[in-house]
């Protein structure tokens, strides 16, 4: 009969095609086990570039505070967060070190940023405001923040995803430059130099080709 | 025979006449708190240059302001509220919450970055260099602090600004949280710099009070605090300390002396009356400093007022000495003639002072003379005409015969004197520790916890040392600004050996002149700076055109006036600058602020080794050489006031041996005090030398009367009763004083209660003649 087909597409219907998603669901659902390494490539849009900034490497999330960058191309750098501080090393410069708190906007957006690799989404709600859009196969997560002093920097955040795996993480900033970080199966897409938005997010979402 | 003037009448005249030397004296007697104008005039340029820094230098005049209590966010938006008033209030010079940030420097001087980093001593303006800078700008623009970055890029992608704005903050600085500075433990850190010199208490506390006020009425305050230290904190809370005590002393003594007099002569008029010639005293003090000085120093008051506690005698002795069935015009004419020795001798003995060439002795000595004589005629000629016709004879009151009679009996032992002043001597000359107190802040101690926090606040926020200074020497200021250029290496490796934490020389804000053209003459013209651009951002994203404002400055900066102290003046450290340079004479000073001097001794052997052009100068050494060249002359002048003391009481006895049984009693009793607080282990300061002098005057009273024969047994009676009142009276205020928890207090207080225990003693034993 009809009854047990229902219920089979029960847990699905939970974030059924033509439903809105929760954000708090999809935060709980983005949860890495540690740690959780991922290749990525991200597009840096700028006011005082020509053309983008096109950097790939490898993105590493260590636990709640800790996370790591690592710039394979075009040149080598690793920077760290942990405890409070964030450390860059450039090629063979010496690292530099800087206490988080000495610059809190910085601190709130990865902050953010670590929330969300941990699915914690209580603490996420706590620096940003949520909302969520699209469907279980293809939704967006839009991040507002609440501080007034990162609000200065950073207009939003918004993720794109599919089922429990984020895709890209597009950071818009208030002065209007943008970066677009795709992770995961988009990381290895080959770009023109010349990318644009658009082409970008044709990606995140799915359209690909 | 003569109509005297109704009682009434003369005492309105009297109070009206007090009434108008107060008022004189209120409107034009300045009252000077600044500790500088108590010392001996300097004499050389160093000297002088120590009196300026001495409360005037610029660590002296520095607050250290810590605001707590509350969460990071709201005390750093109190920090920053309360820096824009401080910035505002023309009582403060400067005052810095923080990092200079980068933006907070004028547009017009950022070319001047080129002229006042030292990138360029070292580093050529090439290609090699722009394209290196630039690749690192690239590579922070996809960096998470892009944002920090951005709007500096296309004017100063070398990030010279910043250079200089690390350049120009404090050598050694708290942690930054949000841009302002914070304590280890979580309070909110500030530095102010007071104009009103630091050991001014009361402009300090006019600044200080205008910041709490400040403080309060910052918006969103919630339950934080704010708190102070620094040098001008503590000499403003020495004062309202010092005071307070003094004053609730002062009213407990009060009370009791009022209940003594009541119980000694039973008349309320009597002792109202008593205080008149005291007050009318101290009012013509003033008056005559007002006249003859326009000003005086809070301390020459404090000791002035101290001195003329002798006068409180005068009407004592003349409400003792009334006799039954005369008249108390009578009364006091018979007394007159050894009152009236007492009281010129005290103010011929204070003539002195006036050789002393001290500007607050001088003072002094007119305040107290003027005073003494006033009191005299005072109690002479209208306190007599004054007192009630009914009163007591206090020859009558039962028990003074018993005292009387118990005192006869008292054995003259001649030998005992003697045998006291071989002891005293021996004492004195044996005592070990210092003799003298130079250090006059250790009579008004700073509590161990204020200090301590100070020290905390102080080492977190690097602010320098209030002791040592550094004073380089030179012809003009670009001669100074070259000598302190060269002296950076040499600090540097002090520095590193750990003699001290870091030094704050004026190049640091200003280079010399010719090391300003030096870097000029580095910079690229156009055409080269644009043509290695090009090639410095070949195959980099950088838009087209985008560092046309980097290429202006540096066209601009090739252009400059170099800037001299004058020039500079008008920039962020325009006023750090000024108070750094002194112009005296025909030669220029510099003065070099330190922080954490560990080893004293290195900084002065490596000072010295620069035949003359840097000097260490230890204020706390040089403000005590100064207490000590004042008290030499307070000694020197003390001496010949003996002498002249001396003389006036001979003439005025017309007996060199009565004149010796008056003063070998005081001045052994004189010895005595000091012999005690010897062996107490107590070193003297000015405040026991002016106790010591007073409690002479007031033993050169008992000695004076003892000695009179008296005219039968009541008189007798009467001294005794007079010079019984005289010393409980003084006992008591003064024994008071000595229980007091502060050190200046006490020194006094001590030293005339010991020194008018010795003086009735001594004065009982040797004075008085054969019965």
């Amino acid at each position: 009969m009809a009854w047990p087909l229902l219920l089979a597409l029960a847990p699905t219907a939970l974030a059924a095609p033509d439903a809105a998603p929760d954000a708090t669901a999809l935060v709980a659902a983005l949860k890495r086990e540690v740690p959780a390494v991922t290749a990525y490539v991200e597009v840096r849009y700028s006011g005082l570039l020509e053309r983008p900034l096109i950097l790939r490497g490898e993105m590493q999330y260590l636990g709640p505070g800790k996370l790591a960058k690592r710039v394979d191309t075009p040149w080598r750098e690793l920077t760290a967060v942990d405890g409070g501080n964030a450390s860059l090393q450039r090629g063979d410069r010496p690292a530099r070190s800087l206490p988080l708190a000495q610059v809190p906007e910085l601190d709130s957006f990865l902050r953010g940023f670590s929330a969300l690799l941990g699915g914690d989404a209580a603490a996420l709600a706590r620096d940003f405001s949520l909302s969520a859009s699209g469907n279980a196969a293809h939704w967006q997560l839009r991040l507002e923040p609440r501080d007034a002093r990162l609000a200065r920097r950073v207009q939003w955040l918004r993720v794109d995803g599919s089922g429990s795996e984020p895709t890209c993480f597009r950071t818009r900033e208030a002065d209007g430059d943008e970066s677009v970080l795709l992770v995961g199966a988009l990381a290895a897409t080959p770009l023109a130099p010349r990318v644009t938005l658009g082409q970008l997010d044709a990606l995140c979402r799915g359209l690909k080709r | 025979m003569r109509v005297e003037p109704p009682r009434t009448l003369l005492l309105a005249l009297w109070l009206l006449a007090l009434a108008a030397l107060g008022a004189l004296a209120w409107r034009q007697l300045r009252i000077g708190t600044d500790l500088r104008s108590f010392m001996p005039p300097p004499r050389t340029a160093d000297q002088q240059l120590v009196m300026d820094q001495i409360g005037d230098g610029p660590a002296s005049r520095l607050l250290l302001l810590a605001i707590e209590g509350a969460d990071e966010a709201t005390l750093a938006q109190l920090s920053r509220g309360l820096l824009a008033w401080l910035r505002g209030d023309a009582r403060f010079e400067q005052a810095f919450n923080g990092a200079l940030d980068a933006a907070a420097i004028p547009s017009p001087w950022l070319p001047y970055r080129w002229l006042l980093t030292p990138t360029l001593d070292r580093q050529a303006f090439d290609a090699a260099w722009l394209r290196d800078a630039l690749e690192q700008r690239a590579a922070d623009l996809a960096s998470p602090a892009a944002t920090l970055l951005k709007p500096w890029l296309a004017r100063d992608p070398t990030l010279e600004t910043l250079n200089l704005a690390q350049r120009w903050a404090p050598p050694k600085m708290p942690a930054l949280h949000d841009g302002v500075w914070f304590a280890s433990d979580g309070a909110a850190l500030l530095l102010a710099q007071t104009r009103a010199a630091g050991f001014d208490p009361a402009a300090q506390r006019d600044a200080i009070t205008a910041l709490q006020a400040a403080f309060a009425a910052l918006p969103a305050r919630g339950e934080a605090r704010l708190e102070i230290s620094g040098p001008g904190w503590f000499s403003m809370q020495i004062d309202a300390r010092t005071r307070g005590e003094a004053d609730r002393l002062g009213a407990a003594s009060t009370l009791g002396f009022i209940v003594l007099l009541l119980v000694a002569y039973r008349s309320l008029p009597a002792l109202l009356l008593g205080a008149l010639p005291v007050a009318t005293g101290a009012l013509a003090g003033l008056a005559a400093l007002a006249l003859w000085y326009g000003q005086a120093h809070g301390i020459t008051l404090a000791f002035g007022f101290t001195l003329l506690g002798v006068a409180q005698e005068y009407p004592l002795r003349v409400l003792s000495h009334r006799r039954a069935g005369e008249d108390a015009l009578a009364s006091v004419r018979a007394l007159w003639p050894l009152l009236a020795t007492a009281i010129v001798s005290a103010a011929i003995a204070y003539l002195a002072f006036f050789a002393s060439g001290v500007p607050g002795l001088q003072q002094l000595a007119l305040f107290t003379i003027a005073g003494l004589l006033a009191a005299g005629l005072a109690t002479r000629h209208l306190l007599p005409r004054a007192l009630p016709r009914r009163f007591r004879d206090v020859a009558t009151l039962p028990g003074l015969a018993r005292a009387s009679a118990l005192l006869e009996r008292v054995p003259r032992l001649r030998w005992l004197p003697w045998l006291l002043a071989l002891a005293g001597g021996v004492i004195l000359w044996r005592a070990p520790g210092p003799l003298w107190q130079n250090d006059l802040a250790a009579l008004t101690p700073v509590p161990a916890q204020w200090l301590a926090r100070d020290a905390q606040l102080r080492a977190e926020l690097g602010a320098p040392d209030v002791r040592y200074l550094l004073v380089l020497q030179g012809n003009d200021d670009e001669a100074v600004l070259a000598l302190s250029e060269r002296l950076q290496a040499p600090l540097e490796a002090l520095v590193a050996r750990g003699a001290l934490d870091g030094v704050e020389l004026p190049s640091r804000y200003l280079p010399s002149l010719a090391t300003q053209r030096a870097r000029q003459a580095r910079l690229p013209a156009r055409a080269a700076l644009e043509a290695a651009l090009a090639a410095a951002s070949d195959g980099l994203p950088f838009r087209q055109g985008l560092f046309e404002p980097f290429v202006d400055d540096v066209e601009t900066a090739r252009e400059l006036a170099p800037l001299t102290p004058q020039a500079f003046a008008s920039s962020p450290f325009g006023a750090r600058l000024a108070a750094m340079l002194v112009r005296r004479g025909d030669t220029s000073l510099a003065l070099a602020t330190l922080t954490g001097v560990h080893d004293a001794a290195a900084l002065q052997h490596w000072a010295q080794s620069t035949a003359g052009a840097v000097r260490l100068i230890d204020l706390k050494a040089a403000s005590e050489s100064l207490v000590a060249a004042y008290r030499e002359r307070i000694l020197r002048a003390l001496g010949v006031a003996l002498l002249l003391l001396a003389l006036t009481v001979a003439i005025a006895l017309r007996s060199l041996r009565r004149a010796w049984h008056v003063l070998a009693p005081m001045t052994l009793a004189t010895l005595l005090v000091v012999v005690v607080e010897r062996a107490a282990g107590i070193p003297l300061s000015l405040f026991h030398l002016v106790a010591v002098t007073l409690a002479a005057g007031l033993g050169l009273h008992y000695a004076l009367f003892f000695e009179q024969r008296p005219r039968d047994a009541a008189d007798a009676r009467r001294t005794l009763h007079a010079t019984l009142v005289c010393v409980l009276a003084a006992l008591l205020v003064f024994g008071l004083q000595a229980l007091s928890s502060l050190p200046v207090l006490r020194a006094i207080g001590l030293t005339v209660a010991l020194g008018v225990g010795f003086h009735f003693c001594l004065s009982i034993l040797m004075a008085r003649g054969k019965p």
